[in-house]
């Protein structure tokens, strides 16, 4: 199915609003659930959207913006996940693992304006420095106002302009590589939840990793609710306990110092 | 001197509160390595200060000087520090005062945010609500949406909290920083565990050929019935030993991903 310019240019108005959302980290617009739903509704298609929606946020469920760092775009991955599997006809899980070129692209770009956006800073002082409030606020918003822009420059080249050279580039693709690609969709999301290990596992939690973990696969049911209440549960035995042996803690230390003051004065008598 | 005392304490009222709270949208509005968030934060919290600073320009120039420095924290953790400040501000503390506190801050903040938004609360709405858009059903998206325009409303709450509490906060949150955040762990590691059974795929395509017409099936006489999803498991350690013990970069580990993806499946195991 091609893409008209009026669906192209609708996209990238989408994605310009989800990309300022992801700048600012505001309403979580800019998450594949969000973004590929919506481009989902606007290319006609919503059941593949949502989809598409819920694969890639798994995906990129661990690739988070932590600390000032910059993951692979969502944005861009939501986008091109629901517009190549739209386009040529492949599944959500296909297309994930050809949509992931445009988002690398986008997080590079975002790295660039993050050195880039340095250069700004002197004059905000001089600004501060007279407190001209005026300019100041003026300039603050100037990157987001290009992050916005380049949002709508790089969807619209890549959802409309390139439609053409991508359905022939991916419908040129043999049958193994196709296979090939859908299963590593299917397996993409172990790097999602991989990283989010990196940053909360320790050796002491690897009960409730197997709890979580055995839970998920023996329990039949429609979604993942059970896991998160037996998550809570063990959260909530966890979290009184912890403070109950800070107290603990604390009284002890309390009394050490009462037994050490004490015996001080006693040898001053 | 006595006049001065007597001079009315509170200029700034609920609503700057919370309008503070909306504000700290801006917080990254100009994001750049140099100093990370500190240019959006600043104008997040300037009409609070243009406020409690009103005629006197001078005071107003190093106030915002002063808020130019270095932060970088969890963007749900700047509407607390942006009531905190706020109320140190209002009642005059010394300069020096209010940054170290906004400082010494932000950075434990950081840490317990992070936890809490990206590593918990992500992840749980993103594994339930996955389940549900996997079908098609709109409920996924929906939910999805509904949960971070609850969130987004925390911000206020967040805020009011940090300028009513004051310094007292600090103290409170010190005290239960090590719970929450160990619980907070808890949390976020199940759901991981129940998230890596559910949606990480791998189905060996491999079978023994026995005797003619009777074939093994690797996945369904052997890994299904020792331990389902023990691959999925298995390949998730894979790549958290890459990530945690190699420092090999997430880009790398997405490639190496699809070739052994490539790679098996053309060998006709997966």
């Amino acid at each position: 199915m091609n893409i008209t310019l009026l669906q192209g240019i609708l996209v990238s108005i989408f994605a310009l609003v989800a990309g300022i959302d992801f700048w600012l980290e505001g309403f979580y617009w800019f998450r594949p659930m969000i973004v590929s739903t919506v481009v989902g509704f606007l290319l006609g298609d919503l059941t593949l959207g949502i989809i598409a929606g819920g694969l890639t946020e798994l995906t990129f469920a661990g690739l988070t913006p932590v600390g000032g760092t910059q993951p692979p775009n969502p944005v861009l991955a939501g986008i091109m996940t629901v517009v190549i599997a739209h386009t040529t006809g492949h599944n959500a899980a296909t297309a994930i693992g050809l949509a992931l070129p445009f988002s690398i692209l986008m997080q590079y770009i975002m790295l660039f304006y993050y050195s880039a956006f340095s250069g700004f800073t002197k004059k905000l002082d001089v600004y501060a420095a007279n407190a001209d409030v005026k300019k100041f606020a003026r300039l603050v918003l100037l990157p987001t106002v290009i992050v916005g822009i380049t949002y709508f420059v790089i969807t619209f080249l890549a959802v409309y302009g390139a439609q053409e050279p991508m359905k022939q580039f991916v419908n040129s693709f043999p049958a193994w590589l196709n296979h090939g690609l859908n299963i590593a969709g299917g397996i993409l999301p172990a790097v999602g939840f991989g990283l989010l290990l990196k940053n909360m596992f320790k050796v002491k939690y690897t009960a409730y990793l197997l709890i979580g973990f055995t839970a998920a696969g023996f329990i039949t049911f429609g979604n993942l609710m059970p896991v998160a209440v037996i998550g809570v549960a063990l959260a909530l035995i966890e979290f009184y306990h912890a403070r109950e042996k800070d107290e603990t803690d604390k009284k002890m230390r309390a009394i050490e110092e009462l037994a050490l003051t004490g015996g001080g004065e006693e040898d001053g008598i | 001197m006595e006049s001065k005392a007597e001079t009315p304490k509170k200029i700034l009222t609920k609503k700057d509160i919370t309008m503070l709270a909306i504000r700290s949208l801006y917080n990254q509005a100009a994001f750049n390595y140099q100093r990370m968030q500190a240019d959006g934060y600043t104008l997040a919290i300037l009409p609070m200060l243009k406020k409690v600073y009103g005629e006197d320009k001078e005071g107003l120039a190093k106030a915002m000087t002063a808020n130019l420095a270095f932060i970088n924290t969890n963007n749900y953790a700047v509407p607390f520090i942006e009531g905190l400040t706020a109320s140190l501000e209002e009642s005059h503390e010394s300069r020096e005062m209010i940054d170290t506190i906004r400082v010494s801050l932000f950075g434990p903040l950081a840490g317990i945010g992070d936890a809490i938004t990206w590593f918990t609360i992500l992840p749980i709405t993103a594994g339930i609500t996955a389940s549900f858009a996997k079908e098609g059903s709109i409920l996924g998206p929906l939910v999805f949406f509904l949960v971070y325009i609850g969130m987004f409303l925390m911000r206020i709450p967040i805020a009011h909290l940090g300028y009513n509490a004051g310094t007292k906060a600090i103290t409170q949150i010190n005290e239960n920083m090590g719970p929450i955040s160990h619980a907070a762990n808890v949390l976020g590691v199940t759901v991981i565990g129940g998230l890596i059974a559910s949606y990480v795929q791998i189905t060996v395509l491999t079978k023994i050929h026995i005797a003619s017409g009777h074939n093994l099936s690797i996945q369904t006489s052997f890994f299904d019935r020792i331990f389902p999803n023990i691959l999925a498991l298995s390949y998730t350690f894979f790549l958290y030993w890459l990530l945690k013990k190699k420092n090999v970069s997430p880009i790398m580990v997405i490639v190496i991903t699809f070739v052994l993806a490539l790679v098996l499946s053309w060998l006709g195991v997966l």
